[in-house]
């Protein structure tokens, strides 16, 4: 089921760059995604928020990463012959997202080496940039993703 | 929530064993549609024929219900306020429908913070385990917590 697809291990050579414009966010689906998962006061609670060393309402950061997950899937990943993560070396939380921000994702792809051990597949370290309207970047990820080999899926 | 838990509370060594809450393949497919729609995350059927041989969490999914037992446990009492980053995420074991996930939490290191009097900063180890004690997700996080007020 991996194979087949539209891009493999070889279509993300390093120095590749691709820029997404991402969603912008509504105070009801900051609370919604905070609400299930990470129901921290300056996540779920506006007022209780301002009080808060934020000063306002703010995303959880891993609902910033997921919807940047998002954006990749739909822009390319579902596409891919992808095998998954294995790690995220890092992920910094720059900058409070807030309501009403609208978010821009770039994406690098920093190595890509195919694997000793299988022959069929290799790692790709990506860095994703995130960033809002005012150009201010709110998070960084530097992530692996495996590929299959376009050889072995074609 | 009252405030319990400052940042003088936490010790290096100290564990915290938090759960549990068991997943079903609704919640899989329903946070992957949103956020993650990899076949393997979002279609059964596909998923059989997919490397993993059958429906796995996307594991955003898995980080976020650990956030959610972290909460849950102690996170919601303490006077945290964010944090500035995670490093070394690692996915070491698929989250099949059926799992019941549980968290570890263990603190690395506290230090208080030099430009700011009223904060300081908390390395934990976090990980996320399944029922039968394997380890299926683990980070190194930050966390910034306001220390204890001097009146208190």
């Amino acid at each position: 089921m991996a194979g087949g697809k539209k891009y493999y291990f070889e279509d993300f050579p390093p120095g590749m760059r691709v820029e997404l414009a991402g969603p912008t966010l509504t105070r009801e689906e900051i609370i919604e995604f905070a609400k299930r998962y990470d129901p921290q006061p300056f996540h779920v609670d506006e007022e209780e928020a301002k009080h808060s060393i934020f000063g306002g309402l703010v995303a959880s950061g891993w609902h910033t990463v997921s919807l940047c997950m998002r954006l990749m899937c739909d822009a390319y990943l579902l596409d891919a012959a992808s095998l998954g993560s294995p790690e995220v070396k890092r992920v910094q939380w720059k900058h409070p997202v807030r309501p009403g921000d609208t978010l821009k994702l770039r994406m690098e792809v920093l190595a890509a080496q195919p694997s000793r051990s299988k022959p069929d597949r290799g790692v790709v370290l990506h860095r994703w940039e995130v960033f809002n309207q005012r150009g201010e970047c709110v998070m960084t990820l530097d992530g692996y993703g495996m590929f299959l080999r376009r050889e072995a899926g074609s | 929530m009252a405030i319990k838990y400052y940042w003088e509370d936490f010790r290096p060594e100290q564990v915290f064993e938090i759960g549990s809450r068991t997943l079903t393949a609704r919640e899989i497919i329903g946070f992957a549609r949103e956020y993650d729609p990899q076949y393997y995350h979002t279609d059964e059927q596909a998923a059989k024929n997919s490397p993993f041989g059958g429906l796995i969490a996307s594991g955003w999914h898995t980080v976020s219900i650990g956030m959610r037992l972290l909460c849950d446990g102690y996170l919601l009492e303490t006077s945290c306020a964010g944090s500035p980053g995670i490093d070394e995420l690692k996915w070491t074991q698929p989250v099949r429908p059926g799992d019941t996930l549980s968290f570890r939490s263990t603190v690395l290191a506290a230090s208080p913070s030099r430009s700011k009097p009223d904060r300081g900063s908390v390395k934990f180890r976090w990980e996320v385990l399944n029922q039968n004690g394997e380890v299926v997700c683990s980070m190194i996080g930050t966390q910034i917590y306001l220390r204890r007020p001097a009146a208190s």
